[in-house]
């Protein structure tokens, strides 16, 4: 089957009940994605779909319906994403295993929702969870990154 | 082409007034051939359905939080994860209920298999609209909630037996996979309740 994927198209020929997270660990060698719990309550896999966050280890890859976009392809070392660089100046990583799939989830939740206060941001983040306990770092980040977006 | 085949069939021999739905049968009984006893009987198993989990646990009120109960889950309480569904109802202002309820193409079998993931159908899902608050509610009170066109979307009981086949969420209520409990009866059996309950005149036990 085909998709695309950070604006490439790939053929891959995988069952079609494969969860997109291996599709794109396994078959096309993007392991910015990470592998947490394979249920959906973790978070670790976010990507986003025509721009929308996805638990990629929950969508096989029959039910794609859109293009894309990885931690790989969210922004570039030269021009990072809003939500990239406020990870950067909150240094909000520790270990860093679940942070692509905290920023991917980050990058979705601020294009619906552009000026969210605190617990906007709770509620919108909570599913992604962080063993290290980033957590306050993750909502300022996510409160630098909004502002950031909007201009400020 | 088969609900066309099958309606201009029954034009053609005139015996019932049934419709082949999509997935289920909405033939309604004649009407005064329901009784009020039977009818409350038919609402009775309605509410069994409507009070269980696998349906109660997204018809929430205004808090538009989700929850967690049955007999997977001990004591009832929220949805993990912090979840809120929003005034939008599909989580549109936090996190879409559909960023990990994941929306199928198409309506494949063995999707929802996996203990504890998180349930998916061909569907993006959401919560139902909070005028239909289930949860902790009583028989008398969902009864009166489903029977008033003001707040169950201005539907007749054939406008509710054809949303009951239409709606892939609900359709999941019976076969839940994830060693999850299914709602009681069947789809066709709770079409055929809300059909009799409907021609009874739509009797409630506060009536």
């Amino acid at each position: 089957m085909k998709l695309t994927v950070n604006g490439t198209e790939y053929e891959v020929d995988v069952e079609p009940d494969m969860p997109l997270l291996w599709v794109l660990r396994d078959e096309l060698g993007l392991t910015g994605t990470k592998y947490g719990c394979g249920v959906a309550q973790c978070g670790a896999c976010t990507v986003h779909v025509d721009g929308t966050a996805v638990r990629s280890c929950q969508l096989a890859a029959a039910d794609i319906s859109g293009e894309i976009t990885t931690i790989e392809g969210l922004g570039s070392a030269e021009a990072l994403h809003a939500v990239q660089e406020a990870w950067i100046e909150h240094q909000v990583a520790q270990c860093g295993y679940c942070q692509s799939g905290q920023i991917m989830a980050a990058a979705s939740f601020l294009e619906f929702n552009t000026e969210p206060t605190d617990e906007d941001i709770d509620r919108a983040m909570s599913a992604n969870l962080c063993r290290c306990g980033t957590y306050p770092r993750i909502r300022a980040a996510v409160k630098s990154a909004a502002a950031k977006l909007n201009g400020a | 082409m088969k609900v066309i085949s099958v309606t201009a069939a029954l034009g053609l021999f005139a015996v019932s007034t049934a419709i082949a739905g999509e997935t289920v049968e909405i033939n309604p009984p004649v009407e005064g051939s329901i009784s009020r006893a039977e009818g409350l009987e038919a609402w009775g198993r309605i509410y069994e359905v409507a009070s269980h989990p696998r349906c109660s646990n997204c018809h929430v009120g205004e808090d538009n939080v989700p929850m967690w109960s049955g007999p997977a889950y001990g004591k009832a309480r929220p949805h993990g994860m912090n979840i809120n569904g929003g005034e939008s109802r599909i989580g549109a202002e936090f996190i879409l209920c559909s960023t990990c309820h994941t929306t199928k193409l198409e309506d494949w079998d063995n999707a929802n298999q996996k203990p504890h993931a998180a349930p998916r159908v061909a569907m993006d899902w959401q919560l139902a609209p909070v005028e239909a608050e289930w949860f902790g509610k009583s028989s008398v009170e969902i009864c009166n909630q489903l029977r008033d066109p003001e707040r169950n979307g201005d539907r007749t009981y054939l406008d509710l037996a054809e949303h009951l086949d239409h709606d892939l969420i609900l359709h999941w209520a019976w076969n839940p996979g994830g060693g999850r409990e299914p709602a009681p009866y069947n789809l066709q059996d709770h079409v055929n309740d809300v059909l009799a309950w409907g021609v009874a005149g739509y009797p409630c036990e506060n009536d």
